[in-house]
């Protein structure tokens, strides 16, 4: 009780002199916080997002943060040019959301494919469906894809 | 006759929803027969007499021996009369020779059907050498309760398959009042049996595809019997694009088609594609995205569209050029469409198309090759022009995706036992994949393409397919080589089917082609060409 009471006083007197608290709050630099976050799987990163504002706008935002999560079972680093073909077409997220996840868990099911590793080939897949997707948006005016339902069941992008 | 359990009216204990066979009417049973232990609608009663007349013709004068009739005959429900004479009959009448693999029909639905069934109490089985019936003890008729309810719906469903070939063989034979009235009979029994999934669900479209063709019977090659079979081009591609999205064949044709251009393009810095059907173009946002990520950068892509004139005014192939379009901008790909409009493939000649000299040349064929069969006897075949001028342009590749299916013989019975086999095989792979909202349209696209093979005839037909076999030496004699597709396509294909993750599509190489079928019946097959030396044709 009393303890409690004492740390209440120390943030009160100091509210607004965060260099003097012997706390660091991750929230003050944004960069050492995205490279954390960048190294989260699907679910977790899903969770952070619920954390706190802050948090919130980085995962839908920075879309770099998605790259890391789309690539990171690739057993080489995708070339130079992918990325800007990925952002034309509706971004990592996007392409996370409706392509990587239900491709690598549909591949992870199947007999066929005993480890979680990307190859060339389901990279080149998921790449092409998402572009079918992008296409599809655009011809039905931002409706959505009707092409990947074979993937997932509808969620919020 | 031994003692055997006196079936109730109104059904018995043990078959709690069998009121009736048909579900809400009451049937009104035939009394005297209802006494000696038979089921009959007092409806019905004249056609069971009509059929047992036809028994008896045929047994007088059947030159066959009948006699094992008496000895190893199994009943299965004698409750049912009509259906009982019906199956004698057809054995009886061996004019229709049936592929044996089509009695085993694929994946027949265990749908409980005590509510469809008239009795299950009695299950008779026809003694060593005795007319009469025996009784089985109440054990046994439990036991063999549970194995009949799926026996019944197989039973009615061979029936229906044996009525629709006994149809075809009444109408090929010219015999139109006969194919009406079982046409009829046919009606009344798919009442009897589950239309939403199986060989019901087929069984249906082939009834109504039979009986447009017999009732329409002075227009067949005009406009109005095959006036279902082609609607408008927008409708046409709308039910295209949802048979897209409800099952892999298209997909797969175009991930194979695509995988070949893009193997055949390599180096080049100037390639055209002509695609023979464009519709939504939805095969080639996939070949911008591999171009544009290609090691050395994307080349010029020409892409000129072929596709049927649009009635309303709208420029259909120029909307959707300007989409691709788009989408090749957005990814930094040089990109041009032309769109040429032609109703028919054959209107087509190659000055439209405008190639140049410098440009590698791909050209695409998804499913349309086989509408350039129509046997004008008039005219050399417009298959053979078409092969022709497109062998002049000296494609690098050309992509050739077809039905696998021999649907262009030149007996209707033929084709029509050919059909019933495949597109039952095509509707089970689709009950498979149940994306509701596509499924139903794909389905009606599956229908009018069955529609056209059975009512359809001379230029009106215009789906006759043919297997890959037929296909090789019809392009190989035209001036083709085949390209083999190679292990990159099959691991995509094998790949996207694993993304399906439905168990029961597979992929086969077949000599450098690639079928993807149903449980080991391939349904479309995936080839690419080149135009052969000049010294090789022979």
């Amino acid at each position: 009780m009393v303890h409690h009471h004492e740390s209440s006083e120390e943030a009160e007197k100091d509210p607004q002199e965060p260099s003097k608290r012997p706390k660091f709050s991750i929230n003050d630099d944004v960069d050492i916080l995205r490279e954390i976050l960048k190294r989260l799987d699907g679910p977790s990163l899903g969770v952070a997002s619920c954390v706190c504002r802050l948090w919130c706008s980085l995962t839908r935002n920075d879309d770099s943060l998605w790259e890391h999560l789309c690539f990171r079972h690739v057993s080489s680093p995708p070339p130079p040019s992918v990325r800007p073909v990925v952002v034309a077409l509706g971004g990592y997220k996007r392409l996370y959301m409706v392509c990587v996840r239900p491709v690598l868990s549909r591949l992870g099911d199947s007999d066929r494919v005993r480890k979680r590793v990307w190859t060339r080939h389901a990279v080149q897949l998921s790449l092409s469906l998402f572009c079918i997707d992008s296409y599809e948006r655009r011809l039905s005016g931002d409706a959505s894809a009707s092409s990947l339902m074979f993937l997932c069941n509808p969620i919020n992008v | 006759m031994g003692s055997y359990e006196q079936p109730s009216a109104g059904g018995g204990a043990s078959s709690n929803g069998s009121s009736s066979s048909s579900g809400t009417r009451p049937a009104e049973m035939d009394g005297l027969l209802a006494g000696a232990g038979y089921k009959v609608k007092a409806a019905e009663l004249h056609q069971v007499a009509r059929r047992i007349e036809r028994l008896e013709n045929v047994m007088v004068n059947s030159a066959a021996d009948i006699s094992h009739l008496a000895s190893d005959t199994v009943h299965y429900d004698p409750a049912d009369i009509g259906s009982w004479v019906d199956t004698l009959l057809t054995e009886l009448n061996q004019t229709v020779s049936l592929p044996c693999d089509l009695l085993e029909l694929p994946d027949l639905p265990t749908c409980p059907l005590l509510d469809e069934t008239t009795t299950l109490d009695n299950r008779w089985v026809v003694g060593q050498n005795d007319q009469s019936h025996h009784s089985l003890t109440p054990q046994q008729q439990q036991f063999q309760q549970l194995t009949v309810v799926t026996s019944m719906e197989e039973n009615s469903g061979i029936r229906l398959v044996h009525m629709l070939m006994t149809c075809a063989d009444s109408l090929q034979r010219g015999e139109l009042a006969l194919a009406g009235s079982l046409i009829e009979d046919m009606q009344g029994l798919l009442a009897h049996v589950n239309t939403s999934c199986g060989i019901g669900k087929v069984a249906g479209y082939f009834i109504d595809a039979l009986s447009r063709r017999i009732f329409a019977a002075g227009t067949i090659g005009t406009g109005s019997s095959s006036s279902y079979c082609t609607g408008s081009p927008s409708e046409d591609e709308v039910l295209y694009h949802h048979y897209y999205e409800a099952c892999p064949y298209l997909k797969f044709a175009h991930f194979t088609a695509n995988q070949a251009i893009l193997e055949a393009f390599n180096g080049h810095d100037c390639v055209h594609v002509i695609d023979f059907n464009l519709m939504h173009g939805l095969q080639w946002p996939a070949l911008i995205q591999a171009l544009a990520l290609r090691p050395g950068g994307p080349p010029l892509l020409r892409l000129t569209g072929i596709g049927p004139p649009s009635p309303d005014g709208r420029d259909t192939l120029r909307e959707i050029g300007l989409k691709l379009a788009e989408l090749a901008r957005s990814v930094n790909v040089r990109f041009a469409f032309r769109g040429v409009a032609a109703s028919r493939l054959e209107d087509v000649k190659p000055w439209m198309l405008q190639v140049s000299p410098k440009e590698a040349v791909a050209v695409n064929s998804i499913m349309q090759l086989h509408r350039l069969l129509g046997s004008d006897p008039t005219r050399e075949p417009a298959i053979q022009s078409v092969l022709t001028w497109i062998r002049s342009l000296n494609p690098k590749i050309m992509t050739v995706v077809e039905q696998e299916a021999n649907h262009n013989q030149p007996r209707f019975l033929d084709r029509f036992t050919e059909a019933l086999y495949y597109y039952s095989t095509m509707f089970d792979s689709l009950e498979a994949c149940s994306l509701q909202p596509d499924k139903a349209l794909a389905e009606i696209y599956i229908q009018k393409e069955i529609c056209n093979v059975v009512c359809c005839e001379g230029s009106a037909r215009l789906e006759r397919h043919e297997p890959l076999a037929k296909w090789r030496d019809r392009l190989t004699e035209a001036g083709f080589r085949a390209l083999h597709l190679g292990s990159n396509a099959f691991k995509q294909a094998s790949m996207l089917l694993t993304l399906f993750s439905v168990e029961g599509y597979c992929v086969e190489e077949n000599e450098g082609c690639l079928t993807l079928g149903w449980h080991s019946r391939p349904l479309i097959a995936a080839s690419a060409w080149q135009a052969a030396p000049e010294y090789e044709v022979a």
